[in-house]
């Protein structure tokens, strides 16, 4: 798994303390990407799982990307009604 | 101490029996009866409607140590569920919100919808991996408890044995049908509760009975005499008073509140005040209703929360009027606190027999004793 950047791990540490879910999410997005890019599926799918979390707390529309994205790594099921 | 042989006499006819022996009122052993015997086994009064007017509003309530959540989901419907996570056995929520999206445990993160169902279950599987095998999400939605709306008022069967609600208040729901039409909560001035230092039941038996209205509401004696009064008795069911010189409450100006459509004539002058077993209490006018809901704390400690209810919204009123006629009924209630907190302090005299009724004036009180003895005895047959 690699590590979360010091930055991003600031601005983590801060967004959980404001109970940010949207800022939450989206950090949590870019940390998955990051990870898809060094092609660590595993932390790939740690972040988008955190991100998958805040968003469906939130009740952000991405909830269905992070759904879908997840599913495609075999990793969570379908949640068809959050698509609709 | 609590014999179930002591409960024979409270099964006599209102003439010959006597009431609940102190044991219902000081006993904590019985107490913990009632709780599982009497307010898990029937439907009892937990919130109201009006505590979660939105979608995804959500509020906590502790029902004698029950956790239990209130949430209004995306179709506008109550949903009453155990506050407990299905993992942990984490409460939660713990304080009332708003649900943007999913219930959220803030220990591992399950979530669920606001229908109860299990939406995810994150690294469940491991880190990143959000399903396993063995974690079957549609057997592991929230534990939903039996609830069933009323005048607002939300009622919960914690058992699930209980027959079902519009059963086992037929009667109740014949007798105030032409109430069932839309109410108005009046708003933050209609909403008031009273701490009480006694055991819920005789706030129960007070507003079952008319006979002390001439001695502890003595206001009411000018246009709303005893005999004005007549009993309500549904043995097995509700009990309580009418009156036939309801006055409707009038402004310096002349206004009222406006009526419920389609009331008959009965209610022109009528208004009705029912203790809807277990602890709900409740009454009925052409211009307004109210409930009570008595929650029991502990033993000798109930706080009653009084919601008063209208035609139509607040905004629509007589200017000061609702709180004028919040003001009258709290008075009333407020008079009545140390009735009901004098008959719990004596209760502890060891000599106290139950207590005699009045066959005359004594019968709906007697009914509801009648009540919770014929459910503690049920109860301990179940248990025996």
């Amino acid at each position: 798994m690699v590590d979360v950047r010091s930055d991003l791990d600031a601005a983590l540490l801060a967004a959980h303390a404001k109970g940010d879910g949207f800022e939450l999410s989206r950090l949590y997005a870019d940390a998955a990407d990051q990870a898809e890019r060094d092609q660590d599926t595993d932390a790939v799918c740690f972040f988008l799982t955190q991100a998958y979390v805040s968003a469906l707390e939130t009740g952000l529309p991405s909830a269905s990307v992070l759904n879908q994205r997840l599913v495609q790594y075999g990793r969570e099921v379908v949640q068809a009604d959050l698509m609709s | 101490m609590n014999a179930p042989a002591g409960l024979k006499t409270v099964l006599k006819d209102v003439a010959k029996a006597k009431g609940l022996p102190n044991a219902h009122y000081i006993d904590p052993a019985v107490f913990e009866e009632e709780r599982h015997h009497v307010l898990y086994a029937n439907w009892a009064g937990i919130g109201f409607g009006k505590d979660i007017p939105e979608i995804g509003d959500a509020k906590p309530v502790d029902f004698l140590g029950m956790p239990l959540l209130l949430v209004r989901d995306e179709d506008g419907a109550i949903n009453v569920y155990q506050n407990t996570c299905r993992h942990r056995g984490m409460i939660l929520v713990e304080e009332p919100q708003k649900i943007r999206g999913a219930i959220r445990c803030p220990y591992h993160s399950w979530c669920y919808t606001l229908k109860g169902a299990l939406r995810t279950t994150p690294h469940v599987g491991g880190p990143g991996t959000n399903i396993h095998d063995d974690i079957k999400r549609d057997e592991l939605g929230l534990l939903r408890v039996r609830a069933h709306v009323w005048q607002d008022v939300v009622f919960v069967n914690i058992d699930g044995q209980a027959a079902p609600f519009e059963e086992a208040n037929a009667g109740l729901l014949e007798r105030w049908k032409e109430f069932e039409k839309p109410t108005f909560h009046g708003g933050a001035a209609a909403s008031f509760k009273l701490d009480v230092k006694t055991n819920w039941k005789l706030a129960v038996e007070n507003y079952c009975e008319s006979y002390h209205l001439p001695w502890v509401h003595p206001g009411l004696n000018s246009y709303s005499r005893l005999e004005d009064h007549y009993h309500i008795e549904e043995r097995g069911f509700y009990s309580g008073q009418g009156t036939l010189v309801y006055r409707q409450l009038t402004s310096e100006g002349g206004a009222v509140f406006p009526d419920f459509e389609g009331l008959s004539d009965k209610w022109d002058t009528g208004a009705e005040y029912i203790s809807v077993y277990p602890n709900v209490l409740m009454g009925v006018h052409r211009d307004h209703t109210y409930a009570i809901i008595l929650e029991p704390v502990a033993l000798a400690e109930t706080v009653e929360h009084i919601e008063i209810y209208y035609a139509e919204p607040p905004e629509h009123l007589p200017d000061g009027l609702v709180e004028a006629n919040s003001k009258q009924w709290k008075e009333v209630f407020v008079e009545d606190v140390f009735v009901v907190e004098g008959m719990q302090k004596g209760r502890q005299g060891i000599l106290f027999d139950g207590g005699k009724f009045s066959p005359a004036m004594d019968g709906p009180t007697h009914n509801f004793h009648h009540w919770v003895a014929t459910n503690i005895e049920a109860g301990r047959a179940k248990s025996a």
